[in-house]
């Protein structure tokens, strides 16, 4: 049996059920925990179905492709489902520890589950439009997560988020019309086979670019990013966590999609646009960071240039490049949570974001030094850590197809990386803690839940260890991945495979 | 397996100290990090014999052979060699930090990261694969950098490990480059493989790319100029950590690289010039610096960067007699620098200052001291008869031998010999300051401490080596160093005449005129002193500070040039990219398809003029709030028109549903905002604005029209046909929705529910500023339930019911639906909110609105679920045909429980946000929660 719904509904029911037991936060709580468990659960199972099988396929309602919707997981869709299992069971683990009851009274935990539901469908679709029915579950979610505390940065930042981000799926939804137009169906697989046969190129890359710019301002990438830095610090920390792993992700998850099964009619003008892109992109993101004195602010702007290296892998388009750049979004996912969650444990013992209000970790928590130092390090692509084969990976792509330029880039970037990781190390943990100005009181560390919040980002830094030693495994999935990608006929076969 | 217990003994060793740490006398860390030290050293020591006789051990076991990396070590002399100075110094370091760190808190920490430090070393020189080495070479960056913020709370420690991590790090970088280069040529990692491509290699088109990236990894490791800056820098660390990382160890390993790529890179002119010259350059930066240090560890690390600088040019000149005296004297340095940091440490402690104008004449105090630095640093300034006379004069031998630019060939032992004098020369000075010439001034700590016997065993012990190795020169030369030699340039290196050492020759005047023209140097120093004083002031991390806060500025201007928090610009940058990527391909575009035009009518013709007029009215008048709104309402009227024009009542009655809806909405959130909108922007920016606005919809507009004039075949077809027999109803888009593409409106349903929580949280939530009531609000508040509505209200609702029931039971077949329908009930329902009022209407009406969402998703999932039971997929529709007594023929399908699912959620959740926005509006604010 195919197994391609179950990451969608589990998340979906146990969203549903979290709204039907609105007034009892004690079940909702359970069914975070349990639902999260499960999601893990069924994306490890259908990971293992796509290992023995290389597509799973699920036509609902039993209409064949290209009629009905089909869901169609490869190899690179499992990879993001499992990614987005472990991330859920970290954020759901985090959140139970630092949730304030204020959120957690108006659907936090429902929310959460719907976001997820959301991402999973993302990964899981084959669909078009059914793609941009995610999206739509995805950014309300998003957008109400956001604004859920209510506070004026919240709103500011939301406002932003939610504005451009609806222009992103205008742009997507004209795009899949026009698509529609072209070749008269909505299902990608048949999409990649039908454009195959347009003559008219010119119309495609239109099309295609559509697609780029909606997809690119997912994705964050250059030019398109703006909405990111804006609200991505303002939220919890849970829900920055989450955002900050998954959300991006989808944008560039989406675009590998879209520029290997489908627009691979003109390379040579699609991908190198995406190079472009992705040099720009890692560029702007670091240097952002560099002039950001607020841990997530400089951790969101990180985000943006990280998605420079998984787009810089798309570009290169050769197979090891593609392998480098599901590599990539793999560890990043699991590193970027990291990252944030760690920051939420420092807010929570300081009550503060800012770089010169917070000192003195080392010495006071030396688990949470190393808790942070895995995380950041391996942002940096420094060894034996994941970063570091993502990096290499992706670098040497770069070297064997002679893209100097972008290569050098992409070392220059990871330098500067790692100079943000020790601005933040330096100022957060070695430096002693400021003296608080006269009169102002400290707050007392409120420390109930963190037990919960250290299980979380010891799992995730557990992960990225793991990752780093267990290399080969785990290139083997992004091998296949990048097989499946850059042989699309497989996966329209699988899809496809008997249409009426 | 041997090798891999020597690299893997230290890293375990470093997880396991810290959990000794706690351990009562700090006796037993420091004995355990021994213990480790010395298991590594003597199963090092084993294979001894089996690779000074030649032969090469090497060991394999897979890591991730896809991208060429395995767990691969080789042990041959020149590794053997230098993974037995980093155990053997280890072990002196580890006695000399247990006396050093006496009962202070931190060292169960040192011990750790030596431990950790130790094995990264360990592996960088026993690694057989170059990405294997790369790992370790970036995990001595990162212990380095920790070690060197030792002293955390001191902010030039911390700006010191800042730096040296930067450099040494883009170093690695660079390194990470060049291996991926070489290994990409070459086909494999594995060092031997690539020693033996050496001459590919070197005749390949990217020989010097591969060389610049190599040379900039091993150049910054090394604190070869201009990169040496960080050296000085990392003095903050601990003394046994400068003595072992940043002397003896880590900054060795750029020399080791050099050394061991030899038979893969060396032998080229380009070698030759840019590896001697960086060399030089730093020889002679370092020396000259040093002289005019007070400090003695900065002083001390200038001179290791001028030793460094030495080794590297001897590195460069890359003749077989060059390599055996640059390995000489990495040996000959690691001997007589240790140990004179191990001296500035035990000062350090026993008079609590480093800086030699003030600490003077201490023989007296330490005699011991006195004579065993007394022999390190007269090996340090050359003096005959020590080891480090030995090396030197074999490097002005090379010198004189150097062929480098041939007309300037007198240069180079010139400037070797100038460089000798001025090592000479901080040498006498660092002995003579600290232990003679005249009285301590001032000294914080009086009087000086007698430094324990512990402390200076190790100092001891290495001065004790520098005399034995000055002494055995000729077995260690030809048993050990030559073996070295021939192991770092594959090529057997021939029998060094030992007896040029002891000739009185050109050399032996160079290294006589260095020592003649150090003293007089030394003498003159307080004139010196001051000449060096009139020389502008550099502070290289104040430089480095400097040019980040630059960089850091620089960013900020850049990143705030585009994100300056105006979506306006945001927005506009999209559409802008839109098009730039585009514009290049719009020429190939076929703008017109060969399907004729539908002829238009009046009517239609009309319709569409007016509403392009209204959205154009909305684009003029949305200053005044309300207008627009209104305006908005009727463009969305004339889209249902369209609708209904082009036969889709569906979409038409949806629509008109939405537009309803949707305007009571927004007209309550209108009731929190200004009535207005004020003009921001400037006349200049409304014009780019409308420029742009205008490309970017004319490109749509283009493309559609692009799309719709040419001929078409879509999956539409296939819908017409199979609504009826497979999907068991006649009207096409209500099968669509909740059948052929059910699990979209499953999706939609959860996005409308989610939008009703979102508001439902935000409206309790939020903080708004507090709402004057003007007059007009008094005038509608004094009568806010007109007697007509509130009596017409009442039957109308149970009308709307039906009528709701009917749209959604016919739904499958005719027009209608579960989400027309929902919105029906939505409409009449909160006409009696308008009509009663809001506790009226709460009074009479059952308010769950949440679980109402939550069990609409839940019905429309478990529809889809129940197919799975029957065996089938997910969301498989099942439907029949039944007569029933009274209500007569009629079918049931499962699609009408999925319609059921989807018309809960859609009146939970617009009826949420309808009653907590208009709850919030009234005077008494949100008060309690609704639904």
């Amino acid at each position: 049996m195919s197994l391609a719904a179950l990451p969608i509904l589990v998340p979906l029911a146990a969203g549903a059920l979290s709204v039907a037991f609105w007034r009892s936060v004690a079940a909702q709580r359970a069914i975070a925990l349990a639902g999260t468990l499960i999601l893990l659960f069924v994306s490890i199972l259908l990971m293992q179905q796509v290992h023995s099988e290389g597509f799973v396929v699920l036509h609902m309602g039993g209409w064949q492709a290209p009629l009905g919707i089909t869901l169609a997981v490869d190899m690179l869709g499992a990879i993001m489902v499992l990614l987005t299992g472990i991330t859920g069971l970290a954020i759901a683990l985090f959140s139970l520890g630092d949730t304030p009851e204020r959120h957690e009274k108006f659907g936090y935990y429902p929310l959460m589950h719907l976001l997820l539901a959301g991402v999973a469908g993302s990964f899981v679709t084959g669909d078009i439009f059914n793609l941009y029915v995610w999206f739509e579950v995805m950014l309300i979610a998003s957008f109400a997560l956001l604004t859920l505390g209510g506070e004026r940065a919240q709103m500011e930042g939301a406002i932003k988020y939610v504005t451009l981000n609806l222009f992103s799926s205008a742009i997507f939804l004209s795009a899949v019309g026009i698509l529609y137009g072209l070749v008269g169906t909505l299902n990608m697989a048949d999409i990649a086979q039908k454009l195959g046969q347009v003559e008219d190129t010119g119309m495609v890359n239109v099309v295609a670019v559509m697609f780029m710019v909606a997809f690119g301002i997912k994705a964050s990438a250059f030019p398109l990013f703006f909405w990111l830095p804006a609200s991505y610090h303002t939220p919890l920390v849970g829900v920055s966590a989450l955002f900050a792993g998954l959300l991006t992700k989808v944008g560039v998850y989406s675009l590998f999609r879209m520029f290997t099964v489908v627009f691979d009619h003109d390379v040579a003008y699609t991908h190198t646009i995406l190079l472009w892109v992705a040099a720009l992109t890692m560029l702007s993101g670091v240097l952002g960071a560099a002039a950001q004195f607020e841990f997530r602010r400089i951790l969101s702007f990180h985000i943006i240039s990280q998605i420079g290296y998984m787009i810089l892998g798309l570009a290169l388009y050769t197979p090891l490049a593609i392998i480098g750049g599901v590599f990539y979004i793999m560890h990043h996912i699991i590193v970027k949570t990291t990252l944030f969650l760690v920051s939420g444990v420092t807010y929570r013992l300081t009550g503060t974001h800012e770089l010169s209000e917070l000192g003195g970790f080392y010495r006071e928590r030396p688990m949470l030094s190393v808790l942070f130092l895995i995380p950041a390090f391996s942002l940096a692509g420094m060894p034996p850590l994941s970063g570091f084969f993502a990096k290499l990976i992706v670098i040497r792509a770069g070297i064997e197809a002679e893209a100097w330029t972008v290569t050098a880039v992409a070392l220059l970037v990871g330098l500067l990386t790692l100079y943000s990781m020790v601005k933040i190390w330096a100022e957060v943990f070695w430096k002693a803690r400021p003296e608080a100005e006269d009169g102002v009181q400290r707050p007392e560390p409120r420390t109930e839940g963190l037990v919960w919040m250290y299980v979380a980002i010891t799992g995730l830094a557990a992960c990225t260890i793991f990752i780093g030693l267990n290399g080969q495994p785990i290139y083997n999935l992004a091998e296949v991945a990048a097989e499946q990608l850059m042989q699309p006929q497989g996966y329209i076969d699988a899809v496809l495979e008997g249409r009426p | 397996m041997t090798l891999l217990s020597v690299v893997l003994l230290p890293l375990i060793g470093a997880l396991l100290v810290p959990l000794l740490a706690r351990a009562r006398s700090p006796l037993i860390p420091a004995i355990a990090s021994g213990i480790v030290t010395l298991a590594a050293l003597s199963l090092l020591l084993l294979q001894a014999p089996t690779v000074l006789s030649g032969e090469l051990i090497t060991s394999e076991w897979a890591w991730i052979p896809s991208i060429g990396l395995s767990i691969a070590f080789r042990l041959d002399a020149l590794a053997l060699f230098f993974a037995t100075l980093i155990t053997g110094m280890g072990l002196l370091i580890i006695l000399y930090a247990h006396f050093y760190f006496a009962g202070k808190p931190g060292a169960g920490r040192f011990y750790a990261l030596m431990l950790a430090f130790m094995g990264a070393m360990l592996g960088i020189v026993t690694s057989e694969n170059l990405l294997f080495m790369l790992i370790f070479w970036e995990m001595t960056s990162l212990v380095s950098f920790v070690l060197i913020g030792f002293h955390s709370d001191q902010r030039p420690a911390r700006r010191g490990a800042r730096m040296t991590l930067v450099i040494t790090g883009g170093g690695g970088l660079a390194l990470m480059a060049g291996i991926v280069l070489m290994g990409s040529i070459v086909g494999s990692f594995n060092l031997t493989d690539i020693l033996a491509a050496g001459d590919e290699l070197r005749a390949h088109a990217h020989y010097p790319l591969i060389l610049t990236l190599v040379l900039l990894g091993a150049m910054t490791k090394s604190a070869q100029f201009p990169f040496h800056l960080w050296l000085p820098n990392a003095m903050t660390a601990p003394t046994p950590v400068s003595a072992y990382l940043h002397s003896a160890t880590m900054v060795k390993a750029g020399i080791f690289l050099l050394a061991r790529l030899h038979p893969a890179l060396a032998d080229t002119d380009a070698w030759l010039y840019s590896v001697s010259t960086v060399g030089m350059a730093t020889l002679l930066t370092g020396a000259f610096i040093a002289m005019f240090k007070h400090d003695t560890k900065e002083l001390l690390a200038y001179s290791t960067v001028s030793h460094l600088g030495l080794i590297t040019l001897l590195m460069g000149l890359g003749t077989a007699t060059a390599l055996v005296a640059g390995l000489f004297h990495l040996l000959n340095h690691a001997l007589f620098k240790a140990p004179l940091f191990m001296m500035a440490g035990a000062v350090e402690k026993a008079t609590g200052t480093r800086d030699m104008r003030r600490i003077n004449g201490l023989w007296r105090h330490m005699p011991l001291l006195t004579i065993m630095s007394a022999i390190t640093a007269a090996s340090m300034a050359g003096l005959p008869l020590f080891n480090g006379y030995l090396s030197k004069k074999m490097f002005f031998i090379e010198s004189l031998d150097a062929n480098v630019i041939s007309p300037l060939n007198w240069l180079t032992p010139v400037l070797a010999a100038i460089a000798g004098l001025f090592s000479a020369a901080y040498s006498f000075r660092i002995f003579h300051n600290v232990f003679f010439n005249g009285q301590p001034r001032e000294l914080p700590v009086w009087p000086p401490r007698k430094p324990a016997l512990g402390i200076q065993l190790p100092i001891i012990l290495l001065a004790a080596g520098c005399l034995f190795v000055g002494w055995q020169a000729e077995g260690i030369v030809h048993g050990l160093i030559r073996a070295m030699a021939t192991a770092s340039s594959g090529v057997k290196a021939p029998a060094y005449d030992m007896g040029q050492l002891h000739h009185v020759g050109p050399a032996f005047y160079m290294s006589l005129a260095a020592l003649i023209g150090g003293l007089i140097l030394y003498a003159l120093r307080e004139r010196l002193f001051e000449l060096y004083d009139q020389l502008p002031p550099a502070d290289a991390r104040e430089i480095f500070e400097w040019l980040m806060t630059r960089a850091g500025n620089g960013a900020e201007r850049f990143v705030h040039a585009l994100e300056n928090g105006s979506v306006q610009r945001y927005i506009a940058l999209i559409i802008l990219t839109a098009i730039i990527m585009a514009g290049p391909v719009l020429a190939n575009v076929v703008w017109y398809g060969a399907k004729p035009m539908t002829p238009a009518d009046p009517l239609t013709i009309l319709g569409a003029i007016l509403m392009m007029a209204t959205a154009f009215g909305v684009v003029l008048g949305h200053r005044n709030r309300l207008f627009a709104l209104l305006l908005l309402g009727s463009a969305g009227l004339f889209v249902t028109l369209t609708f209904a024009r082009f036969s889709a009542p569906d979409l038409a009655l949806t629509q008109l549903s939405v537009e309803v809806i949707a305007v009571i909405i927004m007209m309550l959130a209108l009731s929190f905002l200004p009535q207005t909108t004020p003009v921001e922007s400037s006349r200049l920016r409304r014009s780019r604005d409308s420029i742009i606005a205008v490309l970017g919809g004319l490109g749509t507009g283009l493309v559609s029209f692009a799309i719709m004039t040419r001929p078409q075949d879509s999956i539409s077809d296939f819908f017409l046909e199979q609504s009826v027999p497979g999907g068991g109803g006649s009207n096409v888009v209500n099968v669509i929705l909740v059948d052929f593409r059910g699990f979209d409106t499953l999706g939609e349903i959860t996005v409308l529910g989610i939008a009703a929580v979102a508001v439902f949280a935000l409206t309790r939530n939020l903080q708004l500023k507090h709402r004057i009531p003007n007059e007009r609000d008094q005038y509608w508040a004094s009568n806010p339930h007109p007697l007509i509505l509130r009596t017409m209200a009442r039957p109308i609702l149970p009308i709307a019911l039906m009528v709701s029931a009917y749209i959604f039971l016919r739904g499958h077949n005719m027009p209608g639906g579960g989400f027309i329908a929902g919105l029906i009930t939505v409409v009449a329902l909160s006409l009696q909110y308008m009509a009663g009022g809001l506790a009226w209407a709460h009074d009479r009406m059952l308010t769950s609105f949440r679980p109402l969402i939550g069990g609409g998703i839940l019905l429309a999932c478990l529809t889809g679920l129940g197919s799975l039971f029957m065996g089938l997929e997910f969301l498989t529709s099942w439907f029949g045909h039944y007569e029933l007594p009274v209500l007569g023929h009629i079918e049931l399908a499962t699609a009408l429980l999925f319609d059921l699912g989807v018309f809960t959620t859609v009146v939970g959740a617009t009826m949420l946000i309808l009653a907590n926005l208009g709850k919030l509006m009234t005077v008494n604010g949100p008060g309690e929660e609704i639904g």
